[in-house]
């Protein structure tokens, strides 16, 4: 007796070990998750913006998961893989290619032409960058634009002007060293990542990064990316910039060096000013980056895209959620606050703009002002951009620490990059 | 269950068939784990090494090209079996003396010798985490402790540790020598079993400490100091978690932290190419076979039993 009842605890026990946690509710009730990458503001208004909607939305009861960048896309993948992606999931351009190449995201067209996601106020070129040929597969949350963030005073105490509109790499390197000769302070962050800063660059010369196909790098001088390498090795060597291994002890905002005061100019993408001037303790402010050829240069970027996951079994639903997010204007105002770039829909990007305190209007005012100098968008990231973004930071690393010359690193790095993308083709 | 009940000898059968029901039952739960969790995975990864396998489409027959372009193509590879090799020839030695050290320090009878033995295992339960890493991180960060130790002594000078892909190994290895804990509570087991009466009959014969060390203490441990080296050899190359956080996941800087996990992890999980993270993980452990078993090969010549007659 007692030997049938162990093996039927045994049992149950395999049996417990094995049982999966499969959530069960009520019919008309649905779940939906959401996932998104960012810092803990980000996670604090977002989760405000859930409760929101479910207080609308009775029936829709949310999952949130959200982690810091690195993390977050190492969390995906596994989850493709067993099609268990979230309903809707935060994209960036270096990876939507890749998970929309592999079908992993869903055309987000109809429910635009059905009238899901209101677009009525909405540029189209606000959602170019979240198209693949004629489909859209993920949805603009917001704009930014590459920026200087400046610390005036500090500059002052240089003996230097904020920069003009106008301002040229020539002038951005003197300015960098007379900050350095003058108070002993770095002059800038250093223009870290790569990946970010030298596509501006070649922007800049009238090239892109990327071929239109995608299939190789999209210049084809060398001496491009030479030219830019050898730029920051002379202010590396000056000390102007900081070198590799202290750029790389930045984990965060709060360790950014204009926060600190060990350098009056850093730059960033405009979404990140208001961070910026919270944790500063000093008066920030926004300039375009430097020229010749800030008009071909510039750009709106989509700072990140909701899409649809193909896996998910309520796409309507999740399209719903989208729609609020980008449309409603009440959480707009309250909780985003253009915290995920500059909203896309004008309506709301002009009623945020009434209600934001003038320190967060000043990047309405720059994204606005940055409009009208840029151009379009460069071809979009292919599957491999991340890979090739590695390599890219791999080279200007060995570059930085003179281990090759500029040339060899420019070298290198096309003939790993279009190995990288040969291959993904 | 068809029993035949009647002769003792048959009683005899059904009972050991009935404790053998129980007893498989009993470890079912890890059988089945470990089939699912443990060979299933590692047979597919086997499958998965001769294959381009991104994740999300089927996997595609490419037969020995992962093994090709690992070998002959890929420089980052090589790099990182290097960085391995060097974190392991300098790590492990380190590690085992430290370890041994500490372990002769504590095989004492004190007052309140326990609360030293807790103290000094201490940094090894916390061993493998996140926070140890970051710690790590700051300790030899440019305005950390370590440097502000040494300009306390005197040191004008701050060494910046991550400037350069030699000395940000070496934290790593520093960091691996001070979660001595495991090794060091082996040699302890093992310095307890050496009787007395050899040093007592050692110092009567006026052995000085030096002889009693290099006659007594070693040859008694050697069976565990290879066990220890053969463990810590295998965890050794197998190290990734530090390497991640210190280097925040780039294996930097110059690729100077990019141990052989770390970057099969980012081959893994940066790039999709499981495929390739796949057959970089089986020549891993054709690698660790082959030094486990030389390292077995040589114990003949100085691990000593006591049980065997010279």
């Amino acid at each position: 007796m007692k030997k049938i009842t162990l093996l039927l605890l045994s049992l149950l026990l395999t049996a417990t070990t094995f049982t999966g946690c499969s959530a069960s509710g009520d019919s008309d009730q649905i779940t939906l998750r959401i996932a998104w990458w960012g810092g803990q503001p980000r996670h604090d208004y977002t989760m405000k913006v859930i409760e929101m909607y479910e207080k609308a939305n009775p029936h829709v009861k949310i999952e949130a998961e959200y982690a810091n960048w690195d993390d977050y896309w190492k969390k995906l993948p596994p989850m493709a893989a067993a099609q268990q992606l979230p309903d809707i999931i935060q994209m960036d351009t270096s990876y939507l290619s890749e998970y929309a190449e592999k079908n992993q995201l869903v055309d987000l067209t109809p429910y635009m032409e059905d009238g899901t996601i209101d677009v009525s106020a909405i540029n189209d070129e606000s959602l170019e960058g979240g198209k693949i040929d004629d489909q859209l597969f993920g949805f603009n949350l917001g704009n930014n634009v590459l920026s200087v963030i400046t610390d005036d005073n500090r500059l002052k105490e240089a003996g230097l002007n904020p920069p003009e509109d106008d301002w040229t790499w020539d002038d951005f390197e003197k300015m960098a060293l007379q900050v350095k000769k003058e108070m002993d302070i770095y002059g800038t962050n250093g223009m870290n990542p790569p990946d970010v800063f030298f596509p501006y660059y070649l922007r800049t010369k009238g090239e892109h990064m990327y071929s239109e196909d995608g299939s190789s790098l999209g210049y084809s001088d060398d001496s491009l990316l030479a030219d830019y390498f050898k730029m920051q090795l002379r202010l590396v060597k000056a000390k102007a910039f900081p070198s590799p291994d202290v750029q790389s002890q930045v984990k965060g905002l709060e360790d950014d060096f204009i926060v600190k005061g060990t350098a009056p100019i850093t730059w960033n993408w405009s979404n990140q000013y208001v961070a910026f001037s919270q944790v500063a303790d000093h008066s920030l402010e926004l300039h375009f980056p430097p020229g010749p050829g800030q008009e071909k240069g510039l750009f709106l970027k989509p700072s990140m895209f909701f899409s649809i996951a193909n896996n998910s079994e309520h796409k309507e639903e999740a399209a719903k959620f989208i729609d609020f997010f980008v449309n409603d204007v009440e959480t707009n105002k309250e909780w985003i606050k253009g915290e995920r770039g500059v909203p896309v829909s004008f309506k709301v990007a002009e009623e945020v703009q009434a209600v934001l305190p003038p320190e967060e209007a000043k990047v309405f005012e720059y994204v606005i002002a940055a409009e009208e100098r840029s151009s379009p968008i460069s071809p979009r990231d292919p599957v491999g951009a991340n890979e090739v973004m590695q390599a890219l930071t791999d080279v200007s690393e060995q570059v930085l620490y003179q281990k090759v010359t500029p040339e060899q690193g420019a070298k290198t790095f096309r003939e790993q990059a279009n190995k990288i993308l040969a291959r993904n083709k | 269950m068809s029993a035949v009940m009647g002769e003792g000898v048959d009683q005899m059968k059904l009972r050991t068939k009935y404790d053998n029901v129980a007893g498989y039952t009993f470890i079912a739960p890890f059988i089945i784990g470990f089939l699912c969790f443990t060979l299933i995975p590692i047979l597919a990864s086997f499958y998965l090494s001769f294959t381009d396998y991104d994740l999300f489409s089927s996997p595609q027959w490419i037969g020995l090209d992962n093994y090709k372009e690992m070998f002959f193509e890929d420089e980052k590879y090589w790099n990182s079996v290097k960085v391995t090799f060097y974190y392991v020839l300098a790590g492990v030695p380190l590690r085992l003396g430290v370890a041994l050290f500490i372990a002769m320090l504590l095989n004492r009878d004190l007052q309140g010798i326990g609360i030293y033995r807790t103290l000094f295992y201490l940094p090894s339960i916390i061993g493998g985490s996140v926070a140890v890493a970051i710690m790590w991180r700051n300790l030899f960060g440019n305005d950390g402790a370590i440097n502000a130790l040494l300009f306390f002594l005197g040191v004008e000078q701050p060494i910046y540790w991550y400037q350069d892909p030699i000395s940000a190994l070496w934290t790593l290895i520093f960091l691996s020598a001070w979660q001595f804990g495991s090794p060091m509570l082996i040699f302890l087991a093992g310095l307890k079993n050496i009787p007395k009466t050899y040093y007592e009959a050692a110092s009567v014969d006026g052995a000085h400490a030096g002889h009693r060390f290099f006659k007594i203490t070693l040859p008694l441990l050697s069976p565990i100091i290879l066990f220890n080296l053969v463990m810590q050899t295998i965890g050794a190359f197998m190290t990734f978690t530090p390497a991640y956080i210190i280097s925040n996941g780039t294996g930097g800087p110059l690729d100077g932290t990019l141990l052989y996990s770390l970057y099969l992890f980012q081959q893994a999980f940066s790039f999709f190419h499981m495929g390739y993270a796949s057959a970089m993980a089986w020549v891993m452990l054709a690698v660790i076979a082959l030094l486990t078993l030389l390292l077995f090969k040589t114990s003949s010549y100085w691990v000593h039993y006591e049980s065997k007659e010279e």
